[in-house]
């Protein structure tokens, strides 16, 4: 029964948010106000069980391990924000969070981002063989050594192009074309990553709208998309004449 | 007072900065014994810093509705929203499900939660669509690099691309692995360079910013 | 205003029905064409593959409802793949938003593979932090998640027996739909604590991830719905992944025809411009 009656909710929230395509208005305003309250219901529920209870409660009260006090005093020094006289006992929480949080970050980034992709990218031009030295042309391997030029080129082209202490004239400037030439096919497959991302989304929901189709469900999205439908014509005659929405033809 | 508003925080943040920076060089017990306790703190300060996040949009909305401003009567159903999660939540003691089963905490993130978030990113799908049509024009010899890039992908990520024009799937390959993957690897460098140099701005206390609250 | 123009200002909602039809009729009536696999996903299938029964494998569900289409097939087949090969499985998610799925997704594919909740799995669920739960997790696995989910002591489940830290954990795989994600677990987990780690991810940021993958930091990439029906293909039960590829392939080319279109009636329109401009 639970099933059923979540079906057609889920069916109706899905379907008002969709009338958006059409024009914004108030099934879609409903839609949007319900899932911002709703989200941040769940976050505070999740917050006050996973600290309050998890991690501050059960080891405070039943195990005493006092010492969180410090985290837990910390964590309210932060809340004082909103105390407009106690406002800057905040800073004190503030720095250390931030302090502890760059000093963890530092040599972890440069570890991580910095040198072990720099160690990636000045790897040997040829390969050593028992047969002695080859240089492996083949582009369909990320590995071969004519592959680790064209990266090699790619990454030190895009570096020069955003390096911009140095006016990029003669070979800077011809650096720094190649890097725009390897930026833009690195942004055209970035759009095309998007779009198939954007794509799944939309399939994924169909897909639910499909299922719940099923009689076993009692056709929620059928009953409900006529409903929609209606609900719209109604409104835009009589409510909705006087506003613009995002899809006007312009 | 000017110590304690402004000048303990600077120390703080200093002092934080450097033990921690030093810590990942020192393997020594009471240094991983420190790295642990702190973190452990990290986690429940976490807590709180979501709880602050959250509570400002408590506050706009509760001024809209106060007002009686414009569209209040959603801001009710915001509410509504919130203290109905909240209530069956706190109900069900933050569990989704017990036993196997359901509970009405559960119901409202899986009925409610999970469709309104899905179907508020799957629309754009329609508009990346839309503004592909209005705007993706060759206008440029760049413009046209990265629109034949983005076709090669898009032809070459799909089972019918790849069934239509076999070696798609290959190129796509490579644009991935060598040609994006060494772009994106100097974007990388750069911003990793760019954001070790501002943590160490906060750190000797150049860059104030993240200090906000109260007055000076 | 000539034909090109008139198309060039194209009511968007037709676009909109467009897209639409293109990815329900497909859908509605698949073809089902084969997929190749990709040595990205291939990866992350050899690795896990390779592993002896036994092993401990952490999946970190690091998402929120907003990318469940393309990460939760992902989930699905890599738990029944890590549940076929009697592995220890470890669930967790570092996005608050995410709990509820992360739950849903190890309790449904642990009942359907019959595995026991303790014995053979446990989900510790959501820790605030981020980075502090994963160097948490790498110092003492016991106080970043003193109890599980349901409020089990970690300490007395059978399935974490001999596991004290990160450094036990054999493999990781982080499916990611942002920053909390593969990164984080690089830089704060594998890069002092040293477990192989592989990632699974949206659309969106998969390019951004390919520098990880040629360096070797991650050995091995499930990029976005398609990389998910890769991996159904070689678990050998296809799912939602596979299934939505027809849509797939109807939807990448409904835009190229879009922009192609979009690009003659620029082209046209430009040079109907030009010719009359030199008539004037």
């Amino acid at each position: 029964m639970s099933i059923v009656l979540g079906a057609w909710v889920a069916t109706g929230l899905t379907l008002f948010i969709f009338t958006f395509l059409y024009r914004d208005n108030p099934f879609f305003k409903l839609a949007e106000h319900l899932y911002v309250g709703i989200s941040v219901g769940y976050t505070l529920v999740k917050a006050v069980d996973t600290v309050g209870v998890r991690l501050l409660y059960v080891p405070m009260i039943e195990e005493g391990d006092w010492s969180l006090l410090i985290p837990l005093g910390i964590g309210l020094l932060m809340l004082a924000r909103y105390v407009p006289r106690a406002a800057w006992l905040s800073r004190w929480a503030f720095a250390f969070i931030v302090g502890v949080g760059s000093g963890l970050a530092i040599p972890r980034v440069i570890s991580s981002y910095v040198l072990k992709q720099i160690e990636d990218t000045v790897r040997p031009l040829v390969s050593m063989t028992p047969d002695g030295l080859t240089f492996t042309a083949s582009l369909l391997n990320p590995a071969s050594n004519l592959n680790a030029i064209v990266l090699l080129i790619g990454v030190i082209a895009v570096l020069f192009y955003f390096f911009f202490s140095v006016e990029h004239t003669g070979p800077v400037r011809v650096a720094a074309r190649t890097g725009i030439v390897f930026l833009m096919i690195s942004f055209g497959a970035a759009f095309g990553y998007t779009v198939m991302a954007r794509m799944s989304l939309l399939i994924g929901r169909l897909t639910d709208l499909i299922e719940f189709a099923d009689p076993q469900y009692g056709s929620p999205s059928l009953v409900l998309l006529a409903a929609t439908v209606i609900g719209l014509i109604v409104w835009s005659r009589w409510g909705g004449r006087a506003r613009t929405g995002p899809t006007d033809s312009r | 007072m000017i110590f304690f508003r402004r000048t303990l925080p600077l120390l703080i943040t200093f002092v934080c900065g450097i033990v921690f920076m030093a810590q990942y060089y020192v393997p020594h017990p009471s240094s991983e014994e420190l790295l642990t306790t702190v973190n452990k703190w990290l986690q429940i300060i976490g807590g709180f810093a979501l709880i602050l996040g959250v509570t400002s949009l408590f506050h706009q909305h509760a001024v809209k509705i106060r007002r009686q401003e414009p569209g209040w009567g959603y801001s009710f159903a915001l509410y509504a929203g919130m203290v109905g999660t909240i209530a069956v939540g706190l109900l069900a003691k933050g569990k989704e499900s017990v036993d196997g089963g359901l509970t009405a905490f559960g119901w409202v993130y899986s009925y409610t939660m999970v469709p309104l978030q899905g179907t508020m990113f799957a629309i754009l799908a329609f508009f990346i669509a839309s503004a592909a049509y209005r705007s993706f024009r060759a206008r440029s010899r760049e413009a046209a690099v990265l629109l034949i890039a983005a076709v090669i992908v898009m032809i070459g990520r799909v089972p019918l691309g790849e069934y239509l024009i076999p070696i798609s799937g290959d190129i796509t390959q490579w644009i991935l692995n060598v040609l994006n993957a060494s772009v994106r690897r100097a974007i990388l460098i750069g911003i990793s360079l760019g954001a070790v140099a501002l943590s160490l701005k906060i750190i000797f206390g150049i860059e104030r910013s993240y200090l906000g609250g109260g007055k000076e | 205003m000539t034909f090109a123009d008139r198309m060039l200002r194209l009511d968007r909602r037709i676009i909109f029905l467009l897209v639409g039809l293109c990815t329900l009729i497909p859908l509605l009536y698949p073809v089902g064409l084969a997929i190749n696999i990709s040595s990205e996903v291939r990866g992350v299938y050899d690795y896990i593959d390779s592993l002896p029964e036994g092993s401990v494998f952490l999946l970190s569900l690091d998402f929120d409802p907003a990318s469940k289409p393309e990460l939760y097939p992902q989930a699905i087949a890599l738990l029944r793949h890590a549940f076929r090969k009697n592995l220890r499985v470890l669930g967790m998610t570092l996005w608050v938003s995410g709990t509820g799925m992360a739950e849903q997704v190890i309790g449904q594919v642990a009942s359907e593979m019959g595995k026991v909740n303790g014995k053979d799995y446990v989900f510790f669920g959501w820790s605030p932090g981020v980075s502090a739960i994963i160097i948490s997790m790498g110092q003492d696995l016991y106080k970043a998640f003193p109890s599980d989910y349901y409020g089990r002591p970690t300490n007395t489940l059978a399935v974490l027996q001999g596991v004290k830290t990160l450094r036990d954990v054999n493999y990781v795989v982080s499916l990611a739909a942002g920053t909390a994600g593969i990164e984080t677990w690089y830089v704060f987990g594998k890069d002092k604590y040293r477990f192989e780690l592989g990632g699974g991810c949206t659309g969106v940021i998969a390019p951004g991830l390919y520098p990880l993958l040629r360096s070797g930091q991650i050995n091995g990439l499930i990029g976005g719905l398609r990389g998910a029906a890769e991996y159904e293909v070689l678990v050998g039960k296809k799912g939602r992944a596979v299934a939505g590829m027809d849509a797939q392939s109807v939807t990448h080319f409904t835009i190229i025809i879009l922009v192609g279109l979009c690009n003659v009636f620029y082209f046209l329109s430009r040079s109907a411009q030009r010719r009359s401009e030199q008539h004037r």
